[in-house]
């Protein structure tokens, strides 16, 4: 804050610079003396990071990000660019600011790093940034964790964004957050095309951008519109860090990057602009080549003493939840009565409290269920909530604060790793004994340890399964499923806000029903059902419609192509967070192929076991009988 | 010391500068929000806009406010950006839009008496199910303003 203060306000006046100016070609001097431009602080200031081919190469592609025009693949040339430009006269466009205005931090580090004396640089007026700063009025940070979204597959493994905290405190312990300044990097997308979003989200072709808005907009639109839970996790940063994190967000805002939805994604930027603002954390050390949200929230854990709190804020589907709880017996039905009707009865005989306590919770249900309809505003949902808002509002109480307490399992750094690599053996009827080695990618699946996850969600990226079959002359390798992506929800079917289960798989996998002699079938499936849960079983039951291709299939009038339709049912029973059982039973109708029925049963089970999980599989086919184990280790 | 004062004067400096876009304009909703319900502006945050970022763009240097003008036009952009919470909690006459209301607004009385005479008031400040944003937002700001009980200092 400190230091920020002091080069910033640049008190005394001083004589104009020349390009010539002594004490310039003394920075410089000892810049390059030092060797400054490859200063750790300066290249995580400049995002400056080792290319394929040794050179040096920033990430941020606006060229405003840049005063020297080899700056991009150049740190000392910028720095040098960037201490001239410090000296460098008044712009004459007013739209344009000052590089004193621009690069802040790049000036704390001159004088933190450089013993850049402020004072001896020519003054400059920066009141946009200066705007900036008062608008910001960061005391603290704070990285939020927006939970898995599955609606949108952008946002399918989470999102983080920071939070500039002004810790304004309206009470003992009761912080306003709402007003504090969100602060994302997020993608433009251009095209709502599916495939070519997916093609271009992974080919950095969409432009990304960081922008500040209020906390309030992120809280509406993560928690109330989509429903998500927010982890907030409260970093210890030193006041020159927070200062320094605001004056470098600045210096980003007025940059754009290339958005690689897999690599140089939000959580990425994030972890990267706090690594900027403080050169003593590392973070991005503690993330794989792939950025999955819930690994930067784990490496801010790497570094001891970094998180101070974690607060949890609930969906509205979780704040619903806990109301439903709250209620005596008798009083859901009425809640769901008023769902339908807001003018339905309520029970008789409720006292003031019972009949605020189900208007409540009748108001969050219509907030769950038409939500969306109500922001597009659709006049049958937004009469429903306006009546119910007056019925409540004619209960001259205040409702008590609702306490939600986090879900047993915790956030995301509770979670198993993202990765999954699993080694074991087993034996088929068919093909005798076998090893087998297994990979994933990313993330979850319906059996993995459930803590810091949602139990009702599996999003599985890249899994690969081969084994290697000792019978035979010298054995043989075989895959058995290589899959880009394997979704399924099991959202259990309730009375308050009744939500479809949906399975989704793509990739290659291994034919096991003799359409033909042992080959691998590109497959994609799609099904849609529902899921009945009684506390740790549930069950799944979905139709599903699967299309295959291979050249040796035995597909629709003599083509490999072939399309299946049936039910596949799959019951979950989940003991604690230790271990997992899970069963499948899939029979498809395969019209004009061979065969025309085909059918899978299959059972897993799991012991979950501190950072890894014995498995035992078992499976049958028409045409292959199986039995596997083995051990997962999540990294 | 001297590096306290400096960043004082330096955030004066600011103000005083910023103080000749006058009021009309200032803060970030005034500009945010135009003549759309504030409810589609959520919408467009949520599939990322463009409109929505280059408004809330870092560089934009959208709260030209002096520190007169804030506690009105903040509790504008407040109330526009949390209408449909907001009428929850005024129905339930407390929750957290009320407790940051009543701070933002500068009121004197606590959170409760706030949350009360909104409750009390829930069918004049948010008569129909359709009253246009900007309706909503008057009335509370006009409630917070007559309500002297209240206190709070809203130019």
């Amino acid at each position: 804050m400190l230091a920020f203060a002091i080069a910033l306000a640049v008190t005394a006046a001083t004589p104009a610079a020349t390009p010539t100016d002594p004490y310039l070609v003394q920075l410089v001097a000892r810049a390059r003396a030092g060797r400054l431009g490859e200063d750790r602080w300066w290249l995580r200031l400049g995002h400056w990071h080792r290319g394929l081919l040794g050179g040096w190469e920033a990430e941020p592609d606006g060229p405003d990000f840049y005063l020297s025009p080899r700056g991009k693949t150049d740190p000392q040339a910028e720095l040098e660019a960037t201490l001239a430009g410090f000296f460098a006269p008044e712009e004459k466009d007013p739209k344009v600011q000052h590089p004193q205005c621009r690069f802040p931090a790049r000036l704390v580090f001159a004088v933190k790093r450089l013993g850049l004396d402020p004072s001896r640089l020519p003054r400059r007026e920066c009141p946009r940034l200066a705007e900036w700063w008062e608008r910001t009025r960061a005391q603290a940070v704070t990285l939020v964790f927006s939970s898995y979204y599955m609606n949108n597959p952008a946002s399918a493994f989470g999102h983080t964004f920071l939070r500039l905290d002004r810790r304004i405190f309206a009470g003992p312990g009761e912080k306003l957050e709402l007003i504090d300044l969100g602060v994302d990097y997020a993608a433009t997308p251009d095209t709502s095309n599916a495939l070519l979003y997916a093609f271009k989200g992974l080919a950095g072709l969409f432009r990304g951008d960081f922008s500040a808005k209020p906390y309030f907009y992120k809280v509406r639109e993560y928690a109330d519109f989509e429903s998500r839970d927010l982890w907030e996790y409260e970093l210890d940063l030193p006041p020159e860090a927070v200062a320094m994190l605001v004056a470098h967000v600045w210096e980003l805002g007025s940059t754009w990057f290339h958005y690689f939805y897999l690599t140089e994604n939000c959580s990425y930027e994030v972890l990267a602009a706090l690594e900027a603002a403080d050169p003593s954390l590392d973070l991005l050390d503690h993330v794989g080549k792939i950025t999955i949200p819930a690994d930067t929230v784990k490496a801010l854990f790497r570094n001891p003493g970094l998180v101070k709190a974690v607060h949890y804020r609930p969906s509205a589907r979780t704040v619903l939840e806990r109301r439903v709880e709250g209620l005596r017996p008798g009083e859901l039905e009425a809640v769901l009565a008023l769902g339908d009707d807001p003018r339905a009865p309520l029970p008789a005989g409720l006292d003031d409290p019972g009949r605020a306590r189900v208007l409540d919770a009748a108001l969050d249900l219509v907030d769950v269920r038409a939500g969306k309809a109500i922001i597009r505003g659709d006049a049958a949902a937004l009469a429903r909530r306006q009546a119910l808002l007056e019925r409540r509002s004619a209960v001259a109480l205040a409702s008590p604060p609702l306490e939600v307490p986090p879900p047993p399992g915790g956030g995301p750094e509770h979670g198993h790793g993202s990765a999954r690599a699993g080694l074991g053996g087993g034996a088929s009827r068919q093909g005798g004994p076998f090893a087998l080695l297994d990979w994933r990618l990313a993330l979850h699946d319906l059996a993995d340890p459930p803590a810091g996850f949602s139990p009702a969600t599996q999003l599985e990226f890249l899994k690969t399964r081969v084994r290697w079959e000792s019978r035979g002359a010298g054995g043989k390798l075989r895959l058995d499923e290589a899959l880009l992506v394997s979704a399924s929800s099991m959202t259990p079917l309730d009375r308050l806000d009744p939500r479809i289960s949906f399975r989704v798989r793509a990739g290659a996998e291994r034919v096991r029903d003799g359409g033909c002699s042992a080959c691998v079938a590109g497959t994609f499936l799609a099904g849609g059902g529902g899921t009945v849960a009684a506390g740790p079983v549930a069950l799944q039951v979905t139709g599903d419609l699967a299309l295959q291709y291979a050249p040796d299939l035995q597909g629709l009038r003599g083509s490999g192509f072939r399309a299946g339709v049936g039910p596949t049912a799959v019951l979950r029973i989940l003991g604690g967070g230790r271990a997992a059982l899970l069963a499948t039973a899939a029979w498809r109708w395969q019209p004009e192929a061979r065969p025309d029925v085909t059918w899978d049963l299959s059972a897993v089970a799991r012991l979950h076991l501190g950072s890894g999980s014995l498995f035992a599989e078992a499976r049958r086919t028409p045409r292959a009988d199986e039995l596997l184990g083995g051990l997962y280790l999540f990294y | 010391m001297r590096t306290i004062l400096a960043l004082v004067a330096l955030l004066a400096a600011g103000n005083a500068s910023a103080a000749a876009y006058g009021s009309a304009g200032c803060g970030l909703g005034s500009m945010a929000f135009g003549s759309q319900p504030g409810g589609i502006q959520i919408l467009a945050a949520t599939t990322n806009g463009t409109s929505w970022n280059q408004t809330f763009g870092i560089t934009s240097g959208t709260s030209n406010c002096g520190k007169t003008a804030f506690a009105l036009q903040g509790t504008k952009v407040f109330i526009e950006g949390n209408k449909d919470a907001l009428a929850k909690d005024a129905a339930r006459g407390s929750g957290e839009t009320i407790v940051a209301l009543r701070n933002i607004a500068s009121c004197q009385a606590p959170a409760e008496q706030v949350g009360s005479a909104l409750q009390q008031n829930f069918g004049k400040l948010f008569p129909k199910a359709d009253a246009p944003l900007e309706q909503v937002r008057d009335n509370v700001i006009h409630l917070l303003q007559s309500d002297k009980t209240l206190a709070c200092t809203l130019g």
